[in-house]
């Protein structure tokens, strides 16, 4: 979406952008909000085909609104609730995690956010026999630890096998790599690569922090936009997909200090959680 | 001739806009400071950081619509706006059910019937949606209320967009302050609107160079504008949310409500309970 270019939409040829570039119209927004008198007068383009043309790029471009009994049928049969293996977490989270959903674990360094991802992971791909993407971006998880956890719930060598083949982990040492990763995950699941033991569920993230903390502080913008984008990309992916969404973060707050700074991401992870879960509050 | 043009009109249309509007007087006293709001052409900005209940009240709203006349609501139409994907469809099921004396899957579908959800992932497609927003007012006489959550969700993606021009990083969003304004005028509708607040407090008591920020005498949530000049332009009533930190309840926010035009203020204590918000 954006610049106009022939077989954008039909009845776009390659005339007509030329003419309309030459008039300073090279955008679709430039052509929608552009006053198509004026336009069909300067450019020597029928007005009619204009206002047609806005028609089928809006059409195209802009987004569909939904009726909300529709959307609220289609949660029904679409969300799952995915328990964490942890009782008294299950009841804080309302019976676990919802598929759908993007769930935030915070909370200091060294409070137990990656035990709780292990046992996720470890629960919905054991108890629950679905498929789980780890992504790792500060080395927490080591197989022998999830491997532990598989022990504890069965002997059977051949289940824990099972288990752990349903874990693919990934590793994604920086925000690049990390949306790189979102983005074959896409890729992947919109081929229809299906794999034989189940569909995936669970998509954790361990953890944010350690990707966007580098590019944020002082008064670079980029830093926040590249995590506005992160979350953007977290939440569509949790709601495209139908997958629970699990990533951990930091809760600090940093006080830069000067007037107009924006907050250290603690306050901004409040942009695109939904429920965060502090590891500390439950007994 | 070519004026006239311009302002022709069809017969639907024309009824479309002024007919069959009802009016939202009723749809929640307690958020306005002046006696006559909200009237048609009204533009709210829910502003506070996060965790204060702005979306929470959002949904008071919506719900406070949808809801058949028999049981309290006022039976039209809403179009929500999310930019943020942070509509919880089951939230809102929760609060519709426990505000309906007999919530039955049939009410609770046909009061979902009333509501369209619009997802824009962009501000460049909330510009074009908003654009093609035209023909479904037109279509749906009785959409009475446009409820936008949040327009500050592209602000940092914007900026970056925007190369060192301050112009170009705001012009999108400028036009859909524009366009929003127009809708709302020609529609005869209310729009609420939800911004984050995302500029922290200063530590210092002096204030900074060029700031202008409104000072309101007994409130706690300093308001720092940061979006473009054109959408602080056609904002007509500002309602300042925060979390009351130190009440014995622990679940009290507050909000403050100002008519920029009249200056009235007003505040207001409310909780969020399992059915929504409840003022105190």
């Amino acid at each position: 979406m954006g610049v106009l270019r022939a077989g954008l939409c039909p009845g776009l040829t390659q005339d007509m952008v030329q003419i309309l570039r030459s008039r300073g119209i090279k955008t679709v927004v430039d052509l929608v909000s552009a006053d198509l008198e004026e336009v069909a007068q300067k450019c020597g383009l029928s007005y009619k085909a204009l206002v047609a043309l806005r028609r089928v790029l809006l059409a195209q471009f802009s987004a569909f609104p939904f009726n909300g009994a529709d959307l609220y049928e289609e949660l029904k049969t679409s969300t799952a609730i995915l328990s964490t293996g942890v009782g008294s977490l299950d009841k804080l989270l309302d019976a676990g995690l919802y598929t759908g959903e993007v769930t935030e674990i915070a909370g200091a360094p060294g409070s137990g956010k990656t035990q709780v991802c292990l046992c996720v992971a470890a629960n919905v791909a054991h108890g629950l026999q679905q498929n789980v993407l780890y992504i790792d971006s500060n080395g927490g998880l080591t197989a022998s630890r999830i491997l532990q956890l598989l022990q504890a719930r069965t002997p059977d060598e051949e289940e824990q096998a099972g288990a752990l083949q349903r874990i693919q982990v990934v590793r994604a040492f920086d925000i690049f790599q990390m949306l790189d990763v979102l983005q074959d995950l896409r890729g992947a699941v919109s081929q229809q690569v299906r794999s034989s033991s189940g569909t995936l569920k669970v998509v954790v993230v361990d953890s944010v922090a350690a990707v966007v903390a580098p590019l944020l502080g002082g008064q670079q913008r980029e830093g926040l936009a590249l995590m506005m984008q992160l979350a953007r990309e977290l939440k569509t992916l949790a709601r495209d997909l139908s997958v629970a969404v699990l990533p951990t973060g930091c809760q600090e707050t940093v006080d830069l200090g000067s007037w107009g700074t924006p907050a250290f991401q603690g306050d901004h992870k409040g942009h695109w959680e939904q429920s965060p879960v502090f590891p500390g509050d439950h007994t | 001739m070519c004026s006239d043009f311009h302002r022709a009109e069809s017969g639907t249309e024309l009824l479309a806009r002024l007919e069959g509007r009802s009016s939202l007087k009723e749809i929640e006293p307690h958020l306005f400071a002046d006696e006559e709001s909200p009237v048609h052409g009204d533009i709210l900005e829910f502003h506070g950081p996060e965790g204060t209940g702005k979306t929470e009240m959002l949904y008071h709203l919506t719900a406070r619509c949808i809801l058949p006349k028999s049981e309290g609501g006022l039976e039209v139409e809403v179009v929500f706006i999310d930019t943020d994907y942070h509509f919880d469809m089951l939230r809102l099921v929760t609060v519709l059910e426990h505000r309906l004396s007999q919530s039955s899957e049939e009410i609770i579908k046909r009061c979902l019937g009333r509501l369209f959800l619009v997802y824009c992932s962009s501000s460049t497609q909330l510009l074009l949606t908003l654009c093609s927003l035209e023909a479904m007012l037109c279509s749906h006489p009785s959409v009475c209320l446009l409820i936008l959550d949040s327009l500050s969700a592209f602000y940092w993606i914007d900026r970056i967009n925007g190369g060192e021009s301050v112009n170009l990083q705001e012009s999108t969003l400028k036009k859909c302050s524009q366009l929003l304004e127009k809708l709302v005028n020609e529609y005869r509708l209310v729009l609420f609107a939800t911004t984050q607040s995302i500029m922290q407090k200063t530590s210092h008591p002096e204030e900074g160079p060029s700031c202008a920020f409104n000072r309101l005498s007994d409130v706690d949530v300093d308001y720092r504008p940061y979006l473009c000049k054109a959408w602080q332009q056609v904002v007509k009533h500002r309602i300042l949310f925060s979390k009351q930190n130190d009440s014995k309840a622990g679940n009290q926010f507050s909000l403050v409500s100002r008519h920029l035009k009249s200056n009235n203020l007003k505040k207001h204590f409310f909780t969020i309970g399992e059915s929504g918000v409840e003022f105190c």
